[in-house]
């Protein structure tokens, strides 16, 4: 399978803070990535070093065997990376399908002096993109909501219209921040359903960061796991649920082996 | 009544009769009681004293004002009437005592001869009798704590019936709306031709209003005009694209200086054709919103706002220093530029002017509404509610950012070479800060990112301290309160922006949606 992206060494300083240290990290094409860690492990970091949004200090990233890092973040996204954020971030004062209308924006051709002049061309282009916009709405589930506001949506079609908008750059890889943060357990079961719909329909790779663990287990075919900026470990849902070193991260020094003690004890009860 | 209920209707009688005793002060109440003398038919000579009628007018509408606001202290309670009485009674009191003891002063101090002009210039001997009723010191005060006292009720008791009736009226009105929604209204909505007969009305007026209205009106529309093509310029920078830029008036006077200098003899004999100066101005500021804006992309909010601010204070000082004193004459400001041609002829009369300016007008509406409404107008508003998710979304925030205050530029240009030819001079005190400031506060009354808001703001800023010329030197008092007023009844604007409803419905429900197909092919 191909490599969609790849991120070799990559190190991201604060000040004196190393966020990202050394991170390396391989991404097939069609597969879910899952990046997992405590909070402040370096999680949205690596995601900004990604996108573009920060300049990694050491290391590359590649995407589809191209150098993307020091790219303009609007280079990235035409390119075909597309991503949505852990603190929902619309354009709360347009309306949602302006909103997805906004994320074709990569791929339209036309400029000033035609939309001055309202040319055929660019007409028609403007037509489509209307149309294409209520389609990936009806497609994330917002059908008929599309003329309201983005801030007057209830919280769980804000998260699905921030999909939404990235799915309209028509990306190769979607890089998702906590796509079921503050959802209640039934929302959040949808939403595993749609990632996974999603990689199925669209063939679009998704690497995304989460803290649900039933989720992360259930759909991702790779997980990574950062501790303190560094990968402490990487595999599928099985290994990662059995590595010591993930365990000790999340519940302190000595939960491996309490861990591994219960297991037996378990095992020798049963 | 409680304590805290005591204590409110005290404050309001407080500012109420602050409010009297500093209008007295500045002679606001003279001018005032003389409009109203005026509006009632009867004749006031200049420099007249009002009438005494007029005066308690004046009075009673501020008493009976103080009584409503007092007794009206919570949204949620129902009014009874020892409340109302006991709240409007103190308010009213408060009030009439405090103007009393101002009544006091004054009246004791002009007693003994002294002159209170010395002191403000609005305090006559007349103007402090004429406060008093023309009455002792002791009767006057008197009269103004029983009168402000019964007024206050009066008020209170106003504002009792109105809640007591509010429900009926609410009723009514809803029937009168749904009654002419039913019947002619919604008719008329949905009707094509109602909409060019508007427009036809709205036209036939254009053209035959700045016939009919004179020299003067011409003027103060023309201004008007002008105002609103600066406004669509800096809608277009500040309500769209969400630039906070404070120097637009380096815009406004490119545009000017560039007509100027090349249509007016003086200094550089050349004299061009008006419509090749004016095409040469509107780019030159358009060119110069770019040389402006590279430099200041990655600039955001207040940085940005204090830099553009000192960008347009540098092109005034400029413009009446030493330096450019050959090229664009210095302080002095270019004379004798050109006025509009066609065909030989030339139009240089106002109604010329009014014609040219409308025409300027209308087009620059068409055009900010074509780009606002393109893919081009929802990139920058995108850029304006957040411009790091805007630029990962695909936007290219500097193009866009520059496009935005060229074109935006562009309109000042236009603006600035009419406002030069016009004028037929133009200096660097035109291209004052002041510039920049009305606009901006135009666009922010009218409502941002709004077009008819920008018109609306336009009439407001500039049509309305003309309309208050007959509060004579109290018309900035009074445009000021107006503007305060309409900022906390209607905070987002006038006429604020709406939305566009765009959305189309997918057909084919049961359809799997496939992957949006490339936009004009490309990958």
């Amino acid at each position: 399978m191909n490599t969609v992206l790849e991120a070799r060494q990559v190190t991201k300083i604060f000040g004196g803070l190393v966020a990202v240290n050394k991170v390396d990290l391989i991404v097939p094409e069609g597969s879910i990535a899952s990046i997992i860690g405590p909070n402040g492990a370096g999680k949205t970091t690596l995601f900004n070093c990604i996108s573009g949004f920060y300049q990694p200090e050491f290391g590359d990233v590649l995407f589809n065997g191209r150098k993307i890092q020091g790219m303009l973040t609007d280079k990235v996204a035409a390119m075909g990376i597309a991503r949505t954020y852990q603190n929902i971030r619309l354009f709360k004062n347009m309306s949602a399908v302006e909103n997805v209308m906004v994320g074709f924006e990569p791929h339209l051709k036309h400029g000033w002096i035609t939309a001055m002049v309202k040319t055929p061309g660019y007409q028609k282009e403007q037509k489509h993109i209307v149309n294409e916009a209520s389609r990936l709405l009806h497609y994330v589930g917002l059908a008929g909501l599309g003329d309201n506001l983005a801030l007057n949506l209830p919280y769980g079609a804000q998260r699905r219209l921030e999909i939404a908008r990235a799915l309209a750059n028509q990306p190769k890889l979607l890089l998702l921040d906590e796509p079921t943060a503050g959802m209640n357990p039934q929302e959040t079961d949808e939403m595993k359903d749609f990632i996974r719909q999603i990689r199925d329909d669209l063939g679009i790779t998704i690497i995304l960061i989460e803290h649900d663990m039933r989720v992360v287990m259930n759909i991702s075919d790779q997980i990574s796991v950062l501790d303190y900026g560094e990968k402490i470990a990487e595999g599928n849902p099985k290994e990662i649920q059995a590595n010591p070193r993930v365990i000790e991260a999340y519940l302190g020094p000595g939960a491996a082996a309490l861990s591994e003690k219960y297991r037996r004890e378990k095992i020798h009860d049963a | 009544m409680n304590k805290q209920s005591i204590q409110k209707s005290a404050a309001s009688g407080l500012v109420f009769g602050i409010i009297v005793i500093f209008f007295a002060l500045i002679g606001f109440t003279v001018v005032f009681s003389g409009l109203i003398q005026k509006a009632l038919g009867q004749s006031l000579g200049v420099g007249q004293i009002p009438s005494m009628s007029s005066f308690l007018i004046f009075l009673g509408l501020l008493g009976i004002w103080n009584g409503w606001r007092a007794s009206r202290q919570d949204k949620h309670e129902t009014l009874l009437v020892s409340k109302v009485l006991g709240r409007s009674a103190i308010a009213g009191l408060t009030a009439g005592v405090l103007v009393m003891v101002y009544a006091l002063i004054v009246g004791a101090l002009d007693n003994r001869g002294i002159n209170l002009r010395t002191y403000l210039s609005q305090l006559s001997s007349e103007s402090v009798r004429f406060f008093l009723f023309n009455q002792s010191i002791v009767v006057g005060g008197l009269i103004h704590v029983l009168y402000s006292t019964v007024l206050a009720v009066v008020g209170g008791f106003l504002a009792l019936a109105s809640e007591r009736s509010r429900e009926r009226v609410k009723t009514t009105r809803e029937s009168i709306q749904k009654w002419s929604q039913d019947r002619w209204l919604g008719k008329l909505q949905g009707n094509p031709y109602v909409s060019y007969i508007l427009m036809g009305v709205v036209l036939l007026l254009l053209v035959l209003l700045p016939r009919t209205w004179g020299a003067y009106w011409n003027y103060v529309m023309g201004t008007v005009g002008i105002y609103v093509l600066l406004g669509l310029g800096l809608n277009i920078i500040v309500g769209l694209s969400g630039q906070l830029v404070l120097g637009y008036v380096a815009f406004f006077a490119i545009g000017a200086y560039t007509f100027a200098l090349t249509t007016s003899p003086e200094p550089h004999n050349l004299v061009w054709n008006f419509w090749v100066a004016l095409g040469v101005a509107v780019l030159a500021a358009a060119l110069s919103g770019i040389l402006i804006g590279l430099p200041i992309m990655r600039l955001r909010g207040d940085y940005l706002a204090i830099v553009t601010l000192g960008f347009g204070e540098i092109i005034r000082i400029l413009l009446r220093s030493d330096i450019l004193k050959d090229f664009t004459m210095g302080p002095r400001g270019v004379r004798n530029i050109a006025g509009p041609t066609l065909f030989g002829r030339s139009f240089t009369t106002d109604v010329d002017f009014m014609y040219l300016i409308i025409l300027a007008v209308l087009l620059s509406i068409f055009l900010a509404r074509r780009w606002q409404e393109s893919s081009i107008g929802r990139a920058w508003l995108a850029i304006s509610q957040d411009e790091t998710v805007a630029q990962a979304t695909g936007v290219d925030t500097k193009k866009y950012k520059l496009l935005a205050l060229s074109l935006g530029a562009a309109f000042a240009g236009l603006g600035g070479a009419l406002f030069a030819s016009r004028n037929q001079f133009t200096g660097p005190e035109d291209h004052a800060l002041m510039v920049s400031i009305n606009v901006l506060v135009l666009v922010i009354v009218g409502g941002m990112g709004s077009i008819p808001g920008v018109v609306l703001g336009a009439f407001a800023l500039k049509g309305l301290p003309e309309i208050l010329r007959e509060l004579e030197s109290y018309r900035l008092l009074v445009f000021g309160a107006l503007l305060v007023v309409m900022m906390i009844i209607r905070p987002e604007g006038l006429w604020p922006a709406r939305r566009p409803k765009l959305e189309v419905t997918v057909v084919k429900e049961t359809e799997q949606v496939p992957l949006p197909a490339v936009v004009g092919g490309e990958q």
